[in-house]
């Protein structure tokens, strides 16, 4: 009987939690309600009131956002960026993350060493030596410029997690593969490769959020050229000049935003079924 | 012995095909600036000499001596990160307590305390720059409440209260992540034993849970400590270091010498003594935290 009592309290307690956290995660997201609510706005309702819902939805905003920010180059920029910088952050980094684990030399590891620890260097510590670097090669000023740099920056952390995930394959694989006359690079990519797919994942969420919402390097980089920018970038830009018309900065934030979102609640899928597979396993 | 010899070979020649990509790159743009950084602080450079002149240590020496907005800004970064480490951690941690309880709707809530987490920093920045003016205002006249008229973002003594509200919302989300990860690793019988001992749930928390998720809290204050001091971005769309120069993060300040004033070398000291800063702090704050971690 006591424990019926105690087990009712406890549900009772988690509805209690439960509500109390609802309502602190909408005054927690209130901020972007705001945003969402008066990017709809006229100027003249904002100014008048910020918090009300609007009377009509100005979907002009949008557009406007739109134009300004010629927001299908730098979208197109942006993701031309990102789908580089991942793409070669996980293609040199799953290479040597699975030779690195597999030769146990004393030479192998000083290389393996010698790769992760940048993971340490902080990028504020070497920026204004890498941008003379990157003026010295004339890539400066270029988004391909900008995709490679991200490689030699992200490849650190992608090496330690292939690096890693390595050691639970079996060794016995890549010998068979071997034996049956597979080249190197072909028990790689078509055995190996497909086998690494919950760390490639892990490092391509990583890597992509991150180049698609870095502000500082394509700052660096990309300051000199009007063409060549990301909608970080641009987005800076667009708020310095209509830092008074917030209709239009609203409605910017939100172009900047959405794909980001719309990326995290794709792969929040695989997240979730990459936990729920982990805690059958387990 | 010949076949020995080829096989050795072969096997570098492989060895080298798989990891040179990852080297060459990881060389040029991360060790090479950053031993260019060693070399350009201890030089006077303003980035369009072809040749920077070497000046000893007389950029450590005016660093130390004679520079008020590198210790406004250290002073500012230090505070920040306190403050930002301190909050983050505990409310994050408390979120994954309650969060890891089986409540209902769970996951929505998980989800949409992450949101702010995807949007980029300089995004985030403007969005409370908004919040903090035009919204604040409204929020005032509805509420008469008096926190909604200070000035946040133009009193020198409020804004690091703003940066950090700013940053520690925008935070969050991360951290959960990884304490609700923490929390499952948590074994269930050890729990259910402090049930029958009688365990109060906060003195449970704190002899029980606490103590088992170390390794999660080590690795978060690491990367809330690091981050913290790194802040650039979100400093840099919300109040530009102002006013006057009272958010200046070190970043921002390394970001203003190097690149508003064209001091290169200067810039590159004050690069070598942040990442000293953040190595010494992070080194320290690892060993002792993991001399705190216990096995099951």
């Amino acid at each position: 009987m006591k424990k019926r009592s105690g087990k009712l309290e406890g549900s009772s307690g988690n509805t209690a939690i439960s509500i109390i956290l609802s309502i602190v995660a909408i005054l927690y997201l209130y901020p972007l309600i705001l945003v969402v609510i008066n990017s709809l706005k006229s100027f003249s309702e904002i100014m008048t009131n910020v918090v009300a819902f609007p009377k009509t939805f100005m979907f002009s905003n949008f557009t406007k956002a739109f134009e300004i920010m010629k927001y299908p180059h730098l979208f197109l920029n942006t993701l031309t960026v990102t789908v580089m910088g991942v793409s070669g952050v996980v293609l040199i980094s799953s290479m040597a993350g699975y030779k690195l684990s597999r030769t146990k030399t004393r030479y192998s590891w000083l290389v393996f060493i010698f790769c992760i620890v940048p993971m340490m260097i902080p990028f504020q510590s070497f920026m204004i030596a890498l941008v003379k670097v990157a003026k010295v090669m004339n890539i400066i000023n270029s988004i391909y410029g900008l995709g490679l740099i991200y490689w030699g920056l992200g490849a650190p952390l992608a090496i330690f997690l292939y690096h890693g995930f390595v050691k639970s394959i079996p060794k016995e694989l890549d010998e068979c593969a071997v034996i049956d006359g597979c080249s190197p690079f072909r028990t790689f990519f078509s055995i190996i490769f497909p086998l690494l797919k919950p760390v490639t994942i892990s490092v391509i969420v990583l890597n992509a959020m991150w180049m698609w919402n870095d502000f500082l390097l394509p700052l660096l980089m990309l300051s000199g050229a009007q063409k060549s920018k990301t909608l970080q970038i641009a987005a800076y830009d667009f708020f310095g000049q209509y830092k008074v018309e917030w209709n239009y900065a609203m409605a910017g934030v939100l172009l900047t935003i959405t794909p980001a979102i719309i990326f995290y609640l794709i792969l929040q899928k695989h997240i979730i079924k990459g936990m729920v597979a982990g805690a059958v396993k387990g | 012995m010949a076949s020995y010899k080829k096989k050795s070979l072969r096997n570098a020649l492989e060895f080298s095909a798989f990891t040179v990509p990852a080297v060459i790159t990881i060389l040029i743009f991360v060790i090479l600036p950053f031993i260019m950084s060693f070399l350009y602080s201890f030089t006077k450079w303003n980035g369009l000499d072809k040749v920077p002149k070497f000046i000893g240590l007389q950029n450590y020496i005016e660093l130390f001596t004679d520079d008020k907005s590198m210790l406004d800004s250290l002073v500012f970064t230090l505070f920040f990160t306190v403050a930002m480490v301190v909050v983050t951690n505990v409310a994050a941690l408390l979120l994954a307590v309650l969060l890891d309880r089986n409540i209902r709707g769970r996951n929505a809530l998980r989800a949409a305390f992450y949101v702010p987490n995807i949007i980029s920093l300089i995004v985030i920045g403007y969005i409370w720059r908004f919040i903090f003016s035009g919204a604040f205002d409204s929020l005032y006249a509805l509420t008469h409440a008096g926190i909604f008229m200070l000035s946040w973002l133009g009193d020198p003594k409020i804004v690091i209260f703003s940066v950090v509200i700013v940053s520690v919302w925008q935070a969050i989300g991360f951290y959960l992540v990884v304490y609700i990860a923490g929390l499952q690793t948590v074994p269930k019988d050890v729990i259910e034993a402090s049930y029958i001992d009688g365990a109060k749930s906060i003195r449970r928390f704190f002899s029980i849970t606490l103590p088992l998720i170390m390794p999660s809290v080590t690795v978060s204050v690491f990367y809330s400590i690091a981050n913290a001091l790194k802040t650039f971005d979100v400093i840099f769309s919300l109040t530009n270091g102002g006013p006057g120069t009272s958010s200046t993060t070190i970043a921002l300040d390394i970001y203003k010498t190097a690149f508003s004033e064209n001091r290169f070398g200067y810039g590159t000291a004050k690069s070598v003594i942040l990442f000293l800063i953040i190595m010494v702090i992070t080194v320290l704050q690892v060993t002792v935290f993991k001399s705190r971690e216990v096995e099951v």
